[in-house]
């Protein structure tokens, strides 16, 4: 026995339930309400590229030797590196410029997977609009240069492995070097 | 007031025949309709002004709501490709002609009319209820009207039905 | 004190026309003044209802779909009007090269005038008609076929042939459904006794046992022919689930296809000016018009009731647009002819009667079984259409 207009009050009854309890449930009304709410990124979305340095001074605690590892693997080449050189023309371990063109950079995160000093990561900061297309969308070193701890905040689960394999590193290193303190000088006898 | 009475009735007439003349000598066949449909308007304002509401707005429902449609439908799905070319006239009469025998339809309706045993007779008075009197008249004193209109009716739908059907293998 | 609000408007424009006559002002022109002031306010509550219902329909349909309406201009987004008629009217006016420029033109002018006039019948308060007409439910229908006129021109003049496609089924649709219309509230006038508004408003007063009011829609036959005239009047305004005649997805616009602008906007006006005096009609025939549903409420005034009710209806109509998913041409026509006609014409019979059966209690039953057997043979006659049954396949000869 069909009775016509009993399913389409059934799905008066549907809508008018969406209707109600989207004032009081959250899964009734899903939207965001950007910009006064912003949305809750997962932990591994990434914008563009920063440099990490550990402790407060930017320059000082810089993890970038300039090895110019991701320059060249950058494949739209986006970044530019020249090397600093001290007075007397010798390179030293560090960048005297570092762009990045977030225009042109598209977030492929290979400069992180070849970095082998730990010291370019992703962002998540995707607010950077700008009025002119050219100056404002090319970050120098300055705004590259962005903190540990600030990369922890963003990354944590990233950073406490990045932290670890350092500080692991670290400890080969001095565990190396106590061993080679602590071995005896090579005998002058040692055969040709 | 009676000039303000005489012209509710004298300025709907004025564009009655304006656009029924209109739509006789358009050439747009679409605009023609239009015009045919000002004019079953006024006509409609005509029987208002004149005290027949009912007639009035009966008019209006029928002849503005459905007759003027079906003029429009007729046009479209018959000769969509011609409609801003009037086609060869029928008869060989011409303008003079046409507006001779067009005159002549109206004198001797006109004479029929004044002839008539309706004409007469003195106006009776304005019923007090005026739809209770058409619908007690149409199912008392003239019912053969409504049944026969009704049979009418019901063959014009039986056939429109009947032609749309699909023809069954 | 609920008697002076109740009053209030008609106090105040009779006081007004007294202060101008005191001025020595001729009566012919106090009479103008007078119209002119009722339509100028008829006209400015509904277009201000026009507005608030764009948005709030907006609203509706968005929490219905798990997300806010406008929610930036004004506060809650009430003021999303300002901004949509702004857009609306520094729009360039196009109109296409090769389309009928009179006709386009008029059309607009043609589908607003009949949806404003219609307003002139419908009672919106105790005493509160803007024209007391005897036949006016004949006018109400005879002005609103005016609209179909403008919905062909529309859709012809624009020289497109998808406009036109448009408005054949506009037109085809608008005529299907006027006859379920006029017949159900035809039912209405039959059983009050007039055509006129005000006395089918007057026939629902009262209450029986003291407080069940005496609405028409609370009798089988009342409530059928209510529901009959409310899927008609859906049809009629071309509103979802009705409007394939405009839908997006279907022929782009339709027959509104090559109208941009202050000229869309009028017709945007005119269907939901249009939509509200078909419910302002409903209400008046079956809901009861300005009655209050129990007895101690009619401190509330008479039209804050009507509005009250209106309002509803509305509200029902764009819960149903949120609900129901449009109705493919061939289905809205055979729905009309095969259903709401036979419906029409069963609640007109139990109206009936209802009546010559002395309208007691064996007049209920009987009434209710007229218009229940149709309702079912009907309902269970629509399904067996579309069963599957072995393919057969004819090969011509």
């Amino acid at each position: 026995m069909n009775f016509p207009g009993f399913g389409i009050l059934k799905g008066l009854v549907v809508t008018a339930r969406n209707m109600g309890g989207s004032y009081f449930e959250k899964a009734r009304l899903t939207t965001e309400l950007y910009p006064e709410e912003r949305p809750t990124l997962p932990e591994n979305s990434r914008s563009f590229p920063f440099l990490v340095y550990d402790g407060d001074d930017p320059e000082a605690g810089m993890r970038c030797v300039s090895c110019k590892i991701c320059e060249k693997e950058c494949p739209p080449q986006c970044i530019f590196i020249i090397q600093d050189r001290d007075a007397g023309g010798k390179a030293l371990k560090r960048p005297k410029v570092f762009d990045i063109d977030i225009s042109v950079c598209m977030s492929c995160q290979i400069c992180v997977e070849v970095c082998p000093f730990e010291s370019i990561r992703m962002d998540q900061e995707y607010e950077l609009s700008s009025f002119d297309r050219f100056a404002p969308l090319l970050l120098d070193k300055s705004r590259l240069l962005k903190s540990n701890a600030y990369y922890r905040s963003i990354h944590p689960t990233e950073a406490a492995e990045t932290d670890a394999r350092i500080e692991s590193e670290q400890k080969k290193k001095e565990a190396a070097a106590e061993a080679k303190a602590a071995k005896p000088a090579p005998s002058p006898e040692a055969a040709p | 007031m009676k000039i303000i009475g005489e012209w509710f009735v004298l300025l709907p007439a004025a564009v009655l025949l304006l656009a029924a003349g209109a739509s006789v000598v358009m050439r747009n066949l679409i605009h023609a309709a239009l015009c045919l449909t000002l004019s079953f308007i006024a006509l409609g304002i005509v029987f208002i002004a004149l005290g027949a509401e009912f007639v009035g707005f009966v008019q209006l429902l029928v002849y503005v709501g459905a007759v003027a449609m079906l003029i429009v439908f007729a046009i479209l799905l018959t000769r969509p490709d011609r409609l801003t070319k009037s086609g060869t006239p029928f008869s060989g009469l011409g303008p003079a002609g046409g507006a001779a025998t067009g005159f002549a339809a109206l004198v001797v309706l006109l004479a029929f009319i004044f002839s008539s045993p309706l004409a007469k007779k003195p106006l009776p008075a304005p019923a007090s209820a005026p739809v209770a009197a058409i619908g007690g008249a149409l199912m008392g004193n003239d019912v053969v009207a409504l049944i026969v209109i009704g049979v009418l009716l019901t063959a014009a739908l039986v056939g429109a039905a009947v032609l749309a059907m699909e023809d069954k293998p | 004190m609920t008697g002076m609000i109740e009053r209030a408007p008609i106090e105040i424009l009779g006081w007004f026309l007294g202060l101008l006559g005191s001025f020595g002002v001729p009566g012919w022109i106090l009479a103008a003044v007078s119209a002119v002031i009722i339509i100028g306010t008829v006209i400015g509550i509904f277009l201000g209802l026009f507005a608030l219902t764009s948005v709030m329909e907006r609203k509706i349909l968005a929490r219905v779909q798990n997300r806010y309406g406008p929610n930036r201009v004004g506060p809650f987004g009430l003021f999303q009007p300002v901004a949509d008629g702004i857009k609306m009217i520094t729009k360039e006016d196009l109109v296409p090269r090769t389309a009928d420029k009179a006709v386009h033109f008029l059309a607009p002018v043609v589908m607003m005038v009949p949806a404003l006039m219609v307003l002139a019948i419908i009672p919106y308060g105790r005493d509160m008609v803007p024209a007391e007409l005897n036949s006016g439910i004949l006018y109400f229908f005879a002005v609103g076929a005016g609209t179909e006129v403008a919905v062909f021109m529309a859709g012809w003049a624009s020289n497109n042939k998808y406009s036109v496609l448009g408005a054949m089924r506009a037109i085809a649709q608008m005529i299907s459904y006027e006859l379920p219309l006029v017949i159900s509230a035809i039912v209405a006038a039959m059983i009050a006794g007039s055509l006129s508004p005000s006395a089918i408003v007057a026939a629902q007063g009262g209450f029986a046992f003291g407080f069940v009011p005496q609405w028409f829609v609370l009798t089988p036959w009342g409530f059928t022919a209510c529901l009959v005239f409310y899927i008609a009047a859906l049809a009629e305004a071309n509103r979802s689930p009705f409007d394939l005649p405009e839908g997006e997805s279907e022929l782009v616009a339709g027959h509104l296809t090559e109208y941009s602008g202050f000229k869309y906007a009028t017709f945007f006006m005119a269907e939901y000016v249009g939509m509200f005096a078909v419910c302002g009609m409903l209400v008046t025939l079956f809901l009861g018009g300005w009655q209050a549903p129990l007895p101690f409420l009619t401190i509330v005034p008479s039209w804050c009731w009507f509005f009250a009710k209106v309002c509803f209806v509305a509200f029902t109509m764009i819960w149903v647009r949120a609900t129901l998913p449009r109705l493919r041409i061939d289905h809205l026509l055979a729905f009309a002819w095969k259903f709401l006609l036979p419906m029409s014409f069963a609640a007109f019979l139990s109206a009936a009667c209802w009546h010559y059966a002395g309208r007691g209690p064996l007049a209920w039953l009987l009434s209710l079984a007229i218009v229940g057997i149709p309702y079912l043979i009907l309902g269970n006659s629509f399904t067996n259409r579309f069963a599957v049954s072995r393919r057969t396949y004819q090969f011509s000869e």
